[in-house]
């Protein structure tokens, strides 16, 4: 039986009725890697071996029906800045290449307990530094609607590890886009929680104020299943909060706002389109639609390259040789620490490091990161004011379609420019999820975002998947070993 | 030329919490490098800082006992400085909103009060501890070894304002500041054991500027006689440079214990720009009114206060100043026995002097139980009745130390009771008259020393019980001398 197209609850239902088992899955899975990894690279480590005993225990538990929940047995791809207790967590980067994690991360602990299945690790722009997932230390992947584009980034892998179906889901971090930007490119559905309601602890920070793990998968409901196992307060994370989800509206009722901003200059008119796409939709539904202005998310990039590398230089700084990971060697301790940062990190990490390091100088703090902080705030106060009128702003989730390999690694302001509609998410701590809409005249995937306000997460789960019921996407990558 | 000097001084205190500030790891004290560790204090990838609770509370007493504004809304910054034992390379630390801003302590110079304005109370994690092998440098170092042990443990930064204007004080603070931790019971306050480290900040100018002079920071002094000496040293080597017309640095100088000086360090840490910023893995330190007031409920008797109640009793302020900085059941002890005798002075010699020196004598750090208050009273009021001698006073006591039994049995015991009754003691020094004819005739040819031979004869025929002074007295007045 072809397992690898369903739904999570469509496989756990297959599972309880007895009509398939997991260990099958996990067979088609890796047989399905086996054969996708050689053209597209999603993976950096794949746990065929060391996880088979847990496959055979959730067949055990199956047909014992004394399964654990939805999640048992379910293949999911784990990106490669989360910590997985005696894996390898490298980030991507020659720093951590020989890193071994001593501990889980929460998230995984949640999932753990739900006896998901790993399939392994997959690949990022290092330290989720980039939209590409062309910044790793071990080579590029793929998109697998067509293997000369990228599938963005920086949790490409884990795009296009679920897009391939080589697992049944995967987590991402996203800290400017990094889980919508791919999911968008890859034809599926990314999910950005609100900042605080997923646990960091056990993800390798890039910028503390600003990532968040969440989701990527084939169906918002899939996203759903995902967020409610790894969501939670945590007492290990100070920054995780404990408040109860705000109902809004999701029928038509429900006032639907479109970001101006992200309709102007910059955005390809295929894009705009797939959002007049929704509005029809919308608008034959009987929701209220109406054009709104957010002024400063046009700075939204300008702040974000300020605070981003800020807390990256101060977060990366740990990476010296000392302790753990790459050690290359000096006459002194300092000349030690020197080497390895310099020879562990890759060009764009370094790049960030520098502008961070920069921005929080003595003497250019208030006019750089300083600053930043102010208009960051003044732009939470102005979704603030607009999610008083409305329950859910739409945009397009990227500017452009999937851009070629290469296409923009020589100009990482271009590379910038293409998080755009994705950054304003992040430095306002909202909920946002992109969910395929259609395809390009290239044949390659497009989608839309979707937000709403902090702590409405299952409302917009909701929301979303009544539009992606109304859109019908369903389509798959054919073919992507040419 | 008539120069000045200033000093400001940056303590660390290390705060006994039974866990460090950001990890759940336990404090230890041990030599065994590496046991109390965790992804969060080793900076793991990934691992996230939860403060400790106790810690906050514990920063926020000494900011209130030293008369500190607390800042309600306070914020952890990201101090950014690379060096081995530091695992983040950056420190969590507080910058512009500590707990506590503005404050004073009180101090006792030579039977005065005087008091060190406090800029700042701050929380900080430690470092770990690096061993620089070879030259004890990290720049020179053959190899280092790192115990990360001290990784995390929670420290209170107190800042001073630059208002010391001698070594004399300086020491003086750092005493009051230490008792200050003990009373208050957030910290063990031992500075062999690194409990509590500081910096001093020197600068020497023209006693007639307004303005002070080119500060030098001094690291490395592991002793109140260091403090001394590193000061006193470096006053005189800014002094004598200033006088020849030489400029001052701007620079960290390492206290060099075996030599009696200071060094320039030429570390790269020395011009750091440390990059100060909002730590966004912990949100702001919110201190409600709420917890400030059940702090502030929970304050002990502070050692300006117990110097107060002291000097009510009658001691002057250097003595009380004394009794402040001793152990909490000594200063208990103190009031129970002056409750009795009424005699300040007295209670304090006997406690201060007698019973401690035989305490340290017999090596035992704290009284049996059997040991009451009342006994050390009784002592006092039995010697002041003329009832034993002083030095009875100091064999019973070292009795009552060393036996479960009272004042008055060992009084009895060993015959200390003095005889008072002139008559009965008129008999005893006839007596002796009478058996030592010889000796008498001596005296009276003017052998005045072999007085005393008779004084201990008269002592030793009464069994002790005799006052050798109204021995004397008598065996006077009977010889007609």
């Amino acid at each position: 039986m072809e397992l690898l197209n369903l739904s999570i609850r469509e496989l756990n239902k297959l599972f309880v009725n007895k009509k398939a088992k997991p260990s099958e899955l996990y067979s088609e899975i890796f047989d399905r890697s086996a054969s996708s990894e050689a053209a597209l690279h999603a993976h950096l480590s794949l746990f065929e071996e060391t996880n088979l005993e847990k496959a055979k225990n959730s067949d055990e538990r199956f047909s014992n029906s004394e399964n654990v929940g939805l999640l048992d047995g379910i293949p999911l791809a784990i990106k490669d800045n989360i910590n997985i207790k005696n894996e390898k967590t490298t980030c991507s980067s020659k720093m951590l290449s020989n890193f071994v994690s001593p501990y889980n991360a929460t998230v995984i602990s949640k999932l753990d307990t739900e006896q998901a299945i790993y399939t392994g690790k997959t690949n990022l722009d290092e330290f989720a530094m980039g939209s590409s997932t062309e910044n790793s230390a071990f080579g590029l992947t793929r998109n697998p609607w067509n293997t000369d584009y990228v599938p963005g980034g920086s949790s490409g892998g884990s795009a296009a590890s679920v897009a391939s179906r080589s697992s049944i889901a995967a987590l991402g971090s996203d800290t400017g886009g990094s889980i919508r930007q791919p999911a968008s490119f890859c034809g599926l559905v990314g999910f950005k929680p609100t900042y605080g309601t997923v646990s960091r602890y056990g993800l390798v920070a890039f910028a503390s104020s600003l990532d968040q793990i969440g989701p990527i998968s084939k169906s918002v409901d899939d996203a759903r299943i995902i967020y409610s196992s790894i969501s939670g307060h945590d007492s290990l994370d100070s920054t995780s909060i404990n408040d109860e989800q705000i109902d809004l509206p999701f029928d038509k009722n429900a006032t639907i706002g479109i970001v101006k901003e992200l309709m102007e200059d910059g955005i390809s008119e295929e894009s705009k389109k797939e959002v007049d796409k929704v509005i029809d939709i919308l608008k034959q539904k009987g929701y209220n639609i109406k054009e709104v202005s957010l002024p400063l998310i046009k700075l939204s990039i300008s702040i974000y390259y300020l605070i981003a590398p800020a807390e990256c230089s101060a977060n990366l700084a740990r990476f010296d040789g000392v302790r753990y990971g790459l050690r290359v060697d000096g006459k002194t301790s300092y000349e030690m620490m020197e080497n390895t940062r310099a020879e562990g990190f890759g060009d764009e990490v370094k790049r960030r490091i520098l502008l961070g390091t920069y921005a929080l100088s003595a003497g250019y703090y208030d006019e750089y990161y300083g600053k930043a902080l102010r208009a960051r705030k003044k732009m939470v106060d102005e979704f603030s004011s607009i999610f008083k009128e409305c329950d859910y702003l739409i945009s397009p989730t990227t500017p452009t379609e999937a851009f070629k390999a290469g296409e923009k690694t020589s100009n990482p302001l271009e590379m910038y420019m293409s998080d755009l509609c994705t950054i304003p998410a992040n430095l306002a701590g909202l909920p946002a999820i992109s969910i395929p809409t259609g395809l390009s005249s290239n044949n390659l995937p497009l989608g839309v975002q979707i937000m709403s306000k902090p702590l409405t997460d299952n409302s917009l789960l909701n929301f979303s998947e009544m539009l992606e019921k109304e859109l019908d996407f369903n389509r798959t990558p054919e073919d992507w070993s040419k | 030329m008539n120069l000045k000097p200033t000093i400001g001084i940056e303590t660390h205190i290390e705060l006994n919490t039974n866990t460090k500030m950001f990890c759940r790891c336990k404090v230890v004290d041990t030599e065994d490098p590496n046991i109390s560790l965790c992804p969060t204090c080793i900076g793991l990838p990934g691992a996230l800082p939860v403060p400790n609770e106790k810690a906050i509370r514990y920063i926020t007493l000494l900011a209130l006992a030293t008369g500190c504004a607390i800042t309600k809304k306070g914020m952890f910054h990201r101090k950014n400085y690379f060096y081995p034992d530091l695992p983040k390379n950056y420190q969590i630390s507080q910058f512009d909103l500590p707990v506590g801003e503005n404050g004073k302590l009180e101090i006792v110079i030579d039977n005065e009060k005087d008091y060190v304005e406090i800029e700042r109370v701050h929380m900080e994690e430690d470092t770990g501890k690096s061993s620089h092998e070879g030259t004890g440098r990290i720049d020179s170092a053959t190899s280092t070894s790192l115990d990360f042990n001290r990784s995390g443990v929670p420290l209170v930064e107190i800042v001073t304002k630059p208002v010391i204007q001698s070594s004399k004080v300086a020491v003086a603070y750092i005493e009051e500041l230490r008792q200050l931790a003990i009373d208050l019971d957030i910290s063990e306050g031992k500075l062999e054991k690194g409990n509590l480290r500081f910096d001093a900040n020197i600068s020497v100018a023209p006693s007639k500027s307004d303005e002070l002079g080119t500060k030098v920071e001094i690291k490395n002094m592991n002793s109140l006689r260091s403090l001394e000496r590193a000061i006193d040293y470096e006053i005189k080597r800014q002094s004598s440079a200033i006088e020849n017309g030489e400029s001052i640095i701007q620079e960290t100088r390492h206290w060099d214990e075996s030599k009696e000086t200071t060094t320039s360090m030429r570390s790269k840490e020395g011009s750091a720009d440390y990059r100060y910023f909002s730590d966004p893995d912990l949100p702001n330190m919110v201190l409600s009114d709420k917890f400030v007031n059940q702090v502030k409920e929970s304050l002990p008797s502070l050692p300006h206060e117990n110097r107060n109640k002291l000097v009510e009793t009658g001691l002057d302020l250097s003595d009380s100043n004394v009794l402040s900085k001793s152990e909490k059941w000594i200063l208990e002890l103190y009031f129970k026995v002056f409750d009795n005798t009424k005699d300040s002075k007295a209670t304090f010699n006997w406690i201060t002097g007698e019973l401690q020196g035989q305490m340290r004598k017999l090596e035992i750090k704290s009284l049996p139980e059997w040991f009451s208050p009342n006994f050390l009273s009784d002592i006092i009021q039995l010697i002041d009745a003329n009832k034993i001698s002083f030095t009875s006073g100091k064999v019973i006591l070292e009795e009552l130390i060393q036996k479960d039994t009272t004042p008055d049995d060992v009084a009895k015991k060993l015959n200390l009771y003095q005889e008072n009754d002139e008559s009965a003691i008129s008999k005893i020094v006839n007596e002796v008259i009478k058996n030592n004819q010889d000796i008498v005739e001596r005296i009276k040819n003017g052998e005045d020393k072999l007085v005393g031979f008779m004084v201990g004869q008269i002592i030793k025929s009464s069994g002790g019980s005799i006052n050798p002074g109204i021995a004397k007295e008598i065996l006077s007045k009977e010889l007609n001398l």
